[in-house]
């Protein structure tokens, strides 16, 4: 065996605390910033709080923010994961089933070039003020990149795995199992990176259309009464929940697809 | 296994014109034989090899495993298949690549190795948990070797299995196949442009000219195995080879 078929070492993982580091550095900069000018030239509370104005609010109510925020994340997730079941459902069978194809996709994208927001007072006019509205609109926001996604993916199974199975000769369900659903993966995650913070502006503007609950209905109390620290307040728990999700996904796709990181270290380190 | 091909050919039907990439050609081949199936690029051996491992639709003429057909053959599993990308799936780990052909088309299953035991026999065993991304391109195709005869096939065809690999490699692999090919007594067709790799391995030598690929001629190589790649019959076989080649 020569030293060329030796497994390589793995190189250090990028030092996560430094990264931290570096964000908190960055947001913290810019709030400062946003606080200094705020405060330098006197810039009214009704068109622009400072952001210690907007932590305060947040923290004088923060059992209404955290109720709210909790009411929009279960709506989100509730859509998003319909989204996500309808999507990958829907890209499997226009996978097997060619002829339905063309159909399918024209109506995908029929439904993806409608503004949601035209549709979210239809919504709430059928089903009402309750959580069904916003979770149907945030799956039909959400199910469109997962559709694409996953059904690219699928098609992008590697040709030599494909050409191996079909000399075992698999089953559809096996070549399904054993390689286009795993060559779907990086694609769904792709999508997922996009649709999960997707999720809570679905949520949210579904909100707005009429709620009796949820941090989209806060937003629209206070955009009424231009209350800005409120409004700011409500945007901030928004953000913070968005950049939770996506980290969840993060993760989640690091566990999930380690082995291709196997592959990119190899190529970068010969 | 034993492989009877009669006029076989195969002519590709483009949009507009027809390519003819295999002339009409025959060939019996004994059980436990190993040919090696020798041509310039485009010469149609490849062709051949994905005809008799029923990926191809013949144009003419019929191909026989053990008096099967090559699709019967393959439900059963009975043809082992070994190309250049070693086709490893990256998310499974050694081991689990090797145990694939069992939990594929099971109803098939048939006497073999066990994975573990093939991981020893090509002397993967310390590998078994690593994934195939950290491995080198010869240790991925050790780990397809291993995967081939999971199958417990009777039929290698091996298109050009190390061409992508360097040349100690390659040599290092080559004398692992045939040891292998004489502890499990299989029929091995092995396609490659390389002549000295194809002297050392086969007990014939079929060499094809390009387009349409036919035979040209048929070389048997009765010399004793190991053979030295620079011993004067070797090299006194390069030389016929390579005329013929030329011709």
């Amino acid at each position: 065996m020569s030293t060329d078929e030796l497994p390589q070492k793995s190189a250090p993982s990028a030092p996560f605390a430094w990264d931290l580091v570096s964000v908190a550095l960055i947001l913290g900069a810019a709030l400062g910033l946003w606080e200094i000018v705020v405060r330098a030239r006197g810039i009214p509370v009704y068109l622009l709080p400072a952001p210690s104005l907007v932590m305060t609010t947040l923290a004088a109510r923060a059992g209404d923010y955290g109720h709210a925020a909790l009411v929009t994340f279960a709506q989100a997730m509730g859509g998003l994961i319909a989204g996500l079941a309808a999507g990958i459902l829907i890209a499997v069978l226009i996978t097997y089933w060619k002829r339905v194809e063309r159909g399918v996709l024209a109506l995908a994208i029929l439904v993806k070039a409608t503004p949601m927001v035209a549709i979210a007072p239809l919504l709430t006019i059928w089903f009402g003020f309750g959580a069904l509205p916003k979770v149907i609109l945030t799956a039909l926001i959400t199910f469109f990149p997962v559709l694409i996604n996953v059904h690219t993916g699928l098609l992008a199974a590697d040709e030599a795995i494909l050409a191996l199975l079909h000399s075992l000769n698999a089953s559809r369900w096996e070549v399904f199992r054993y390689a286009r659903w795993p060559s779907a993966w990086p694609f769904l995650f792709a999508a997922l990176k996009v649709v999960a913070p997707l999720s809570l502006v679905g949520a949210v503007v579904a909100e707005w259309a009429g709620a009796s609950a949820g941090l989209g209905r806060m937003m629209w109390l206070a955009y009424s009464n231009l209350n800005m620290p409120a409004l700011f307040a409500a945007i901030f728990c928004l953000a913070l929940m968005g950049v939770g999700l996506y980290g969840v996904v993060m993760v989640a796709e690091k566990r999930t697809l380690f082995w291709r990181q196997l592959h990119e270290r190899k190529e970068g380190g010969s | 296994m034993r492989v009877v091909l009669r006029n076989l050919s195969k002519t590709f039907n483009e949009r507009r014109s027809a390519l003819e990439a295999l002339a009409p050609i025959s060939l019996d081949i004994a059980p436990g034989e190993f040919v090696a199936f020798v041509g310039p690029s485009g010469c149609g051996k490849s062709t051949l090899l994905r005809l008799i491992a029923d990926q191809l639709v013949p144009s003419t003429g019929e191909i026989w495993l053990d008096s099967q057909s090559p699709t019967v053959q393959r439900a059963h599993k009975a043809i082992g298949w070994m190309a250049q990308n070693p086709a490893l799936l990256p998310w499974a780990t050694v081991l689990d690549n090797v145990r694939l052909p069992l939990h594929v088309n099971r109803q098939h299953n048939r006497a073999a190795p066990t994975p573990e035991a093939l991981l020893a026999l090509t002397g993967l065993t310390e590998f078994a948990t690593t994934y195939p991304g950290t491995l080198s391109g010869g240790m991925q195709q050790r780990v397809a070797l291993a995967r081939t005869l999971a199958t417990g096939a009777r039929l290698w065809l091996m298109d050009e299995p190390f061409a992508a690999l360097d040349e100690l490699t390659r040599e290092a692999l080559t004398d692992e196949v045939l040891r292998l090919w004489q502890e499990v007594g299989a029929t091995v067709l092995w396609v490659t442009h390389n002549i000295t790799e194809a002297i050392r391995l086969a007990n014939r030598l079929v060499v094809m000219s390009s387009r349409p690929g036919e035979i040209r001629a048929v070389f048997p190589v009765p010399l004793p195995y190991a053979r030295d790649a620079t011993s004067p019959e070797v090299i006194a076989l390069v030389r016929d080879v390579r005329k013929a080649l030329a011709a």
